[in-house]
């Protein structure tokens, strides 16, 4: 049995006549896997993906670990994503990802034990002149922020998760 | 660096040559085929522009970014590598505007550079000192602490990765892709995480794997088998040939007291380019093993009994002189051929021999009178880059200058059969692993018991040369001047880069007076490889133009088969 479902193997072929060539899926590739793998790419996927591709595994391996928006470990089901760039230092994001830290007991780069709750500082999302902010998943950016505002993110994160999937 | 010049093959002079441009470099007028980069037209006309990723053998990468220079008319400086050269073109490699950038460039290089020049194999051939000296900073402007990673990594069997050391020119990535065609590296992360690596699952491995040590510009990727053996100033660098394929990839050799250290490739864009198998590169061990023959031997019944006292004569040998041995060789041949004709002799030769010692051997088989000689040729696993099927440097030399049974005359499969049916009274045999090989433990015995004398020529012990009568001690290609014959008839140079053990000679020395004792006449003048070639080259037509002056470092390909009637007649005939 392999890690991607034939459905989703399905998925990424429809994909290729959009492209000039198969490897161009790539990207898309890895989007649709980890949005049906809780947010993450698991161990075989990167096998099973090249397989499709007609490439090397280790290019996609490689690509992984290019961009910060993919993940080949777990990440929490909200993983908080502070930028950690110029604007958003200058603004107060290190006192912004400390009180995540604490409150959450973890370190960034983490995830909490009950795997709700991630934390990553990532490059810069383009939006500076709201520094600082963070992303949760995909979700709009929340700006402008202070260590005092972390407690009600978290309990407002914390009021979703009965809703399933995100 | 030299290798990286293209003086031994210019690229501008092999038909293919496009529309030559003038460009001027630092006020020099040169003229350079149009859209070769502008970094390797400088390179081979002498003028240095420091660089990392750039090399004449892989696609460009324009990563390292210190072949910057300033071209006239451009609104800014432009990596030299990957600029084509274009008519009119006025480039400037030494103004204020590139010291600064290229200093810039070191200063960025060196920030995370740890500084473990003393323990490092790569000092004293590293990019990175001879640019720091020469174009870097004397002084660090942080004092941060440097970015840690791994050291001393096995990133495969045979190469060590020390990550710190790293600076992500990409040259080992694009000869996996490029040159091995086996993708094993790669590099991971983004940014200042950026790293070279393999997956888990398939280590840096492949046949090649060892050329990635040589094309890191610093010590990030070290051959392991010279990991820590010897500072590279102290080798005496020698040109030679590869010996363990009828490649012959152009290689130089490490020696450091009177032992090889390393091999590395050579550049020769005729035969390897810049590169050279692991296999060939780490085969060179047994030219200073144990396994060495250093000492002249005779099985002597005759001396045996009163030596030993204890019965045990015939299976004690006697080291002895060379002249001794000699002298006991030939009256072992002497004395069957004038009871049973030259006919009873077999002699195999050895494709591992040099060109000049094998011409030597040809004579003394016509001296014997014996048509029964032939040579075996180890083959083994191939691939349609370097790695030619047979195992041995000089199978088509041999060939050439008639190492072959003569008329009616006994192939190598039967004159081993021969030497074990009683046929044959004496045996020469030149490189013994091969035949040892064949005959097998019982055969080798059936042999010995038959024969008069099994007389073997060797550089290295083999269970032939354990049960030999009399035992010549050889020389290693190292060890002599001569030319190897490679599997396109290219003839190239070997030289001497060690001296022999005691007074052992070359084999070709061996034959010579082997051939004048068995004949009873004068001693030969003293063995020389190069008056040796000169001989060849008037006797055989296929040599007729080729001699130690005319070979150079690149060699010289054989005279075609067909135009001159070839090494067929050429070869001396065999009675």
């Amino acid at each position: 049995m392999g890690v991607l479902s034939e459905e989703l193997k399905q998925r990424i072929a429809d994909e290729f006549p959009k492209y000039p060539e198969k490897r161009a899926v790539l990207l898309t590739a890895l989007h649709f896997i980890q949005a049906e793998h809780d947010g993450w790419i698991p161990p075989g996927a990167s096998k099973e993906v090249a397989e499709l591709l007609e490439i090397h595994q280790i290019d996609v391996e490689e690509v992984i670990s290019f961009y910060s928006l993919f993940h080949d470990e777990p990440v929490g089901k909200f993983h908080i994503q502070v930028c950690a760039n110029l604007s958003c230092c200058l603004a107060g994001a290190r006192p912004l990802i400390r009180a995540f830290e604490e409150k959450l007991d973890i370190r960034s780069g983490e995830v909490t034990e009950d795997g709700v709750f991630s934390i990553a500082e990532v490059e810069c999302l383009g939006s500076c002149g709201t520094a600082p902010m963070l992303q949760v998943n995909n979700e709009p950016f929340l700006e402008n922020l202070k260590p005092d505002d972390v407690p009600g993110i978290l309990d407002k994160l914390r009021s979703r998760l009965g809703e399933g999937k995100r | 660096m030299s290798d990286e010049t293209a003086a031994s093959a210019p690229s501008t002079m092999n038909g293919r040559f496009k529309k030559p441009v003038k460009v001027v470099i630092d006020g020099r007028e040169i003229t350079a085929e149009a859209g070769h980069p502008l970094l390797q037209v400088a390179l081979d006309n002498g003028i240095e522009i420091p660089h990392y990723c750039y090399h004449p053998k892989l696609s460009i990468d324009g990563s390292c970014r210190m072949c910057q220079v300033k071209i006239e008319k451009a609104p800014k400086l432009a990596i030299a590598c990957n600029t084509p050269v274009t008519d009119g073109m006025v480039v400037d490699t030494t103004c204020d505007e590139v010291a600064f950038a290229r200093k810039g460039v070191m200063e960025l290089l060196l920030i995370n550079h740890p500084l473990d020049c003393p323990i490092c194999d790569q000092a004293g051939e590293c990019y990175l000192q001879d640019y720091s000296f020469g174009y870097g900073s004397q002084e660090s402007r942080t004092s941060s602490p440097r970015r840690k990673g791994l050291k001393r990594h096995p990133i495969g069997e045979r190469v060590i990765f020390d990550q710190e050391r790293c600076i992500l020119c990409r040259r080992c990535v694009r000869f996996t892709k490029e040159i091995s065609k086996t993708d094993e590296l790669r590099v991971f992360g983004i940014g200042d995480k950026s790293r070279i690596g393999t997956t888990s699952e398939r280590p840096l491995n492949n046949d090649y794997s060892i050329n990635t040590a040589d094309i890191c510009p610093v010590g990030a990727l070290l051959s392991r088998d010279f990991h820590h053996k010897r500072r590279v100033w102290f080798l005496q660098e020698h040109e030679s040939v590869c010996p363990s394929c009828s490649n012959g990839c152009n290689v130089k050799l490490g020696i450091y007291n009177n032992e090889i250290q390393r091999m590395v490739p050579r550049r020769n864009d005729e035969v390897n380019d810049t590169w050279m198998c692991d296999h060939g590169r780490l085969n060179y061990h047994f030219a200073q093993d144990e396994t060495r023959v250093r000492t002249p031997l005779i099985r002597d019944d005759a001396h045996a009994a009163p030596a030993s006292g204890n019965g045990a004569g015939a299976d004690v040998k006697y080291a002895t002189t060379l002249d001794a041995a000699l002298e006991a060789a030939a009256e072992k041949l002497r004395g069957a051929v004038s009871v049973h004709g030259g006919g009873a002799i077999g002699v195999l030769g050895s494709p591992h021999l040099t060109n000049e010692d094998l011409f030597r051997l040809v004579q003394l088989v016509n001296a014997l009178g014996t048509p029964n000689f032939d040579m075996i040729v180890p083959v083994g696993p191939a691939d349609d880059f370097l790695i030619k099927p047979e195992k041995a440097a000089n199978a088509a030399g041999a060939r050439a200058l008639g190492v072959k049974p003569g008329d009616g005359g006994k192939d190598a499969q039967a004159i081993l059969e021969g030497a074990k049916s009683g046929e044959l009274r004496v045996l020469l045999i030149v490189g013994s692993a091969d035949a040892a090989r064949v005959l097998g433990e019982t055969g080798i015995k059936d042999a010995v018991a038959k024969l008069d004398a099994l007389i073997v020529v060797d550089a290295n012990r083999s269970p032939l040369t354990d049960a030999a009568t009399i035992v010549l001690p050889g020389l290693v290609w190292a060890e002599k001047d001569g030319s190897f014959t490679n599997h396109a008839g290219r003839v190239q140079r070997v030289r001497q880069a060690m001296e022999p053990h005691a007074d052992l000679q070359p084999e070709g020395a061996l034959f010579a007076r082997l051939a004048a004792l068995f004949a009873r006449g004068s001693a030969p003048a003293a063995y020389d490889a190069a008056a040796t070639l000169r001989e060849i080259a008037a006797g055989v037509p296929a040599f007729a133009s080729i001699g130690f002056d005319t070979l150079g470092s690149a060699g010289l390909a054989l005279q075609e088969p067909g135009a001159a009637g070839a090494a067929e007649a050429a070869a001396p005939a065999q009675a």
